[in-house]
């Protein structure tokens, strides 16, 4: 059943507080600031004092952490002018402070009202967390609330670090609908979510190595993966790029032609593939190990 | 001397036809363009079957395929207007004139045929309305129906979407109609004969399973924290004082709420086995914790609901199965059922209007009525009593003699003040009045008729509309607890504070509700996985529904 400390139900500030170590969380550029969208009034759309997104500092088991966090039941958890911009500005703090980051996506992509300005967001937070690696910060994505990673916010999770995924979370450039609609509801039935799930889901992104390390939906079990995965280097130069490029060559090349994601997890050895999707989380890694194919800190 | 038989011998006459293109009873789906067009005549009425949920989605293709030069002026009286087929009949000219009770997801463009003068509109119905002019004045001569299964002899096995097939073969084949039934497979013995062989004529294999719409599912994932303040203010307002045992949901997030929160929150209040024990219902996935915390009884169901067969199976104590193990629902029995049996019709709706008159209809569309209006209202031929009935009715009379006094149903709306894209839910005049005046309607379509209306729950509070004297305290009271519209701010605050201090008008901190409650941690389920668990495995979510 759905955890009392599900990841999936808690908005933003409730995950923060959750993940980090018990009132360490000190955030910048709070909602007291009313650091608010200037482009949403002309639209008479409702505005947040925050923008959507939380970012500021903490500590994880002691350890100093930066961290951002996305409301996705504001606007989808959309990127906009200030929402990028704060995330922007957090990641050049992290490479001048040589402090780790944690990104917590909840996004649909760029907010359409304000969509040159959240394009603008998306390449600059890319310069920024690229940066910020290459000074060798690392940058941990976590992706498992409502509205998945999507559009600028699956190409800024690609840069990160690593990725911790749940099975409710979803990373994929294109949502379903857009899929749909440029290419025919044969090509892809956004109202299939099982569909949705099996092609874009935590699950499957772990299994073709989107994703790194596998959660349950709760908030400590992201605490748990996140130490875990902070333990690694995340390290980010020219033979970790080269690593990762022949692999995409390879995945390209040995799964190209699957028709959907059961194919693929039947390919690599997965027993009883078609149950994947009902499996709990231990049961699903037990399933799963050594079979999966495996990223290079970059994706 | 006059014929008495004129209508068995047109019945021989179909059949002779049709003989042509059939093997015994069977007709290929290869042959049944021909075969149709061999049995129907010009100006039949004609009952294709179909509701909000089961659908002769084959036959309704095939009819709609037909040669307008050879068929045409067809008078359609069925429940749903839902497939594009449906309408396309009309577009063609196959058809001409058409009685029905639902149109859903063709609501747009029925509305748009009706305007045009594609179609000729006999009447919108409930349910049970068209059920019983089946009987007295749209006797079809041909019926067009859908089954799982058939044997050689005819013999029908429904499934558990049971649903209007009885009713309709009924009213068809004893008046000498002819019926033709589309099943998925003929087989040597069906698993029950849901309808005995000699009432159907022909049987198609269309060698696949009708269609069935999943509408009963809600997804717990999407009720939000208002829609659980209105479940509680349900709870503890309304089902707890009138001790509402036998009821009828509707199919909107706040009612799922008010199922979800009888484990946790009911619990809470200790009502269990006080409240909910009876239903006239489909099977809502979201009643499965309740049922499993021992809340619920006994459930009659309209039809079934896609992937909960194999719960319903299981949970025979609490369901109507055959001898077979499956499901047995009947739309005709239950809406019978919700309109005499049960103490209280509680729904939501788009727009209700200052004498608290409801409707779905916006001005563009016409979604029908469906069986809410028989649920959702007062049933005057009702003459047994009942705890929340008798309540009920010395609310609405206080002064008459007890024994010469009828009861009440509560007839309860339940919405949230702003609805789906802040739509108000409370507006001076339904957008059914303009709809009416547009394509030259008698009747105004109005789902539920104010006088029938008891109660109003909105996140505001709730309003007792039995309690209201005049027409001048009704309005106050619905505005009263109309939130933030336009409606509820032009309220009299006054006369508003009055009808609180006299409980016409409760508010959630008079019924010791504390708005911040109302949290997603009270939910039985959150998520549809936590339903298919819930239900130890046997309810299986259809792959809309999955998001995993």
């Amino acid at each position: 059943m759905t955890s009392e400390n599900s990841w999936y139900e808690a908005g933003a500030r409730q995950r923060v507080a959750a993940l980090l170590d018990p009132g360490s969380f000190a955030e910048f550029i709070g909602p007291e600031q009313r650091e608010i969208s200037p482009h949403l009034a002309i639209f008479d759309l409702p505005e947040q004092f925050d923008d959507g997104i939380i970012v500021g500092h903490g500590t994880l088991e002691g350890r100093r952490i930066l961290v951002a966090a996305q409301e996705g039941r504001f606007m989808g958890g959309a990127f906009g002018e200030v929402h990028g911009a704060k995330l922007t500005g957090l990641l050049r703090a992290a490479r001048t402070l040589g402090e780790p980051v944690l990104i917590l996506f909840d996004t649909g992509g760029v907010r359409l009202q304000e969509a040159n300005a959240g394009e603008l967001a998306i390449a600059e937070i890319m310069r920024a967390l690229v940066e910020a690696r290459m000074a060798g910060v690392q940058v941990v994505g976590l992706i498992g609330g409502r509205a998945g990673c999507y559009g600028g916010g699956s190409l800024i999770a690609g840069c990160c670090s690593a990725l911790i995924v749940s099975e409710q979370g979803r990373i994929s450039v294109s949502g379903p609908e857009v899929i749909e609609t440029n290419k025919g509801i044969e090509e892809f039935d956004s109202r299939d979510r099982a569909l949705v799930w099996r092609t874009m889901g935590g699950k499957h992104r772990y299994l073709i190595g989107g994703a790194d390390a596998f959660a349950d939906d709760d908030v400590l079990a992201f605490r748990e993966a996140a130490l875990i995965v902070l333990a690694g280097n995340g390290r980010l130069d020219a033979d970790v790029l080269e690593a990762e490029q022949q692999r995409l060559e390879h995945r390209l090349h040995r799964f190209g032609k699957a028709h959907d994601a059961i194919d693929i997890w039947t390919d690599i050895g997965v027993s009883e593939p078609t149950e994947i999707p009902g499996l709990a989380t231990d049961e699903f890694l037990r399933r799963t190990t050594n079979k999966r194919e495996t990223a290079n800190g970059a994706r | 001397m006059r014929n008495w038989s004129t209508q068995k011998e047109a019945l021989a006459l179909r059949r002779y036809a049709g003989q042509r293109y059939a093997c015994g009873k069977s007709v290929a789906l290869d042959d049944l363009p021909q075969f149709l067009e061999a049995v129907l005549r010009p100006g039949d009425r004609v009952c294709l079957e179909g509701d909000n949920q089961k659908q002769a989605d084959i036959l309704a293709k095939a009819l709609a395929n037909l040669d307008p030069g050879k068929i045409h002026d067809l008078h359609m009286v069925q429940s749903g207007v839902v497939l594009p087929e449906h309408l396309d009949v009309f577009e063609k000219g196959v058809a001409k004139r058409l009685d029905f009770s639902y149109s859903g997801p063709q609501s747009t463009r029925i509305a748009r045929m009706l305007s045009g003068g594609k179609i000729e509109l006999g009447a919108v119905h409930t349910y049970l309305e068209l059920f019983a002019r089946y009987f007295i004045d749209l006797t079809p001569q041909v019926a067009l129906i859908a089954a799982v299964s058939a044997d050689r002899d005819g013999n029908l096995y429904t499934g558990p979407n049971t649903e209007d097939t009885p009713t309709v073969v009924e009213a068809t084949s004893f008046k000498s109609g002819m019926v033709v039934a589309q099943v998925a497979e003929i087989v040597d013995k069906v698993p029950r004969v849901d309808i005995p062989g000699d009432l159907v004529h022909f049987v198609v294999d269309a060698k696949k399973p009708f269609y069935v719409e999943p509408l009963f599912t809600r997804d717990p994932g999407a009720i939000t924290e208002t829609q659980i303040l209105t479940a509680m203010l349900a709870i503890k307002g309304l089902y707890a004082p009138y001790g509402v045992r036998r009821l009828n949901h509707g199919i909107g997030f706040n009612t799922a709420a008010i199922e979800l929160l009888l484990p946790t929150y009911g619990e809470k209040l200790g009502l269990k086995g006080k409240i909910c024990t009876h239903f006239a219902l489909n099977p809502h996935p979201t009643l499965i914790p309740a049922i499993e915390a021992g809340w619920v009884e006994q459930i009659h169901s309209f039809g079934s609901e896609v992937g909960m067969d194999d719960y319903l199976s299981a949970r025979s104590d609490i369901f109507f199965t055959g001898p077979d193990g499956s499901l047995r629902s009947n739309r005709a029995y239950c809406q019978v059922a919700g309109l005499y049996a049960c103490d209280m019709f509680i729904g939501s709706t788009l727009q209700i209007d200052l004498q608290g008159h409801s409707s779905t209809v916006t001005t563009n569309r016409i979604a029908g009525f469906g069986g809410a209006p028989n649920m959702g209202s007062d049933s005057r031929g009702r003459r047994h009593p009942s705890e929340p009935w008798l309540k009920a009715g010395a609310d609405a009379d206080p002064n008459a003699a007890a024994g010469l006094r009828r009861g009440r149903k509560l007839v309860v709306q339940i919405g949230e003040t702003f609805g789906e894209k802040n739509v108000p839910l409370f507006v001076e005049q339904l957008d059914a009045l303009e709809l009416a005046d547009k394509l030259d309607l008698d009747l105004a379509p109005v789902m539920i008729y104010g006088d029938d209306v008891s109660h109003i729950i909105t996140e505001d509070g709730i309003a007792n509309l039995l309690l209201c004297r005049d027409n001048d305290e009704r309005e106050q009271a619905i505005r009263g607890v109309a939130g933030y519209t336009d409606v509820g701010r032009a309220r009299d605050r006054k006369m508003v504070e009055r009808l609180r201090a006299r409980g016409v008008i409760r508010r959630p901190e008079d019924l010791g509700i504390d708005p911040l409650d109302a949290d997603r941690r009270m939910l039985a389920a959150r998520s549809i996985k936590d339903l298919m668990l819930a239900s130890g495995g046997l309810y299986q979510p259809p792959s809309q529904f999955r998001n995993w």
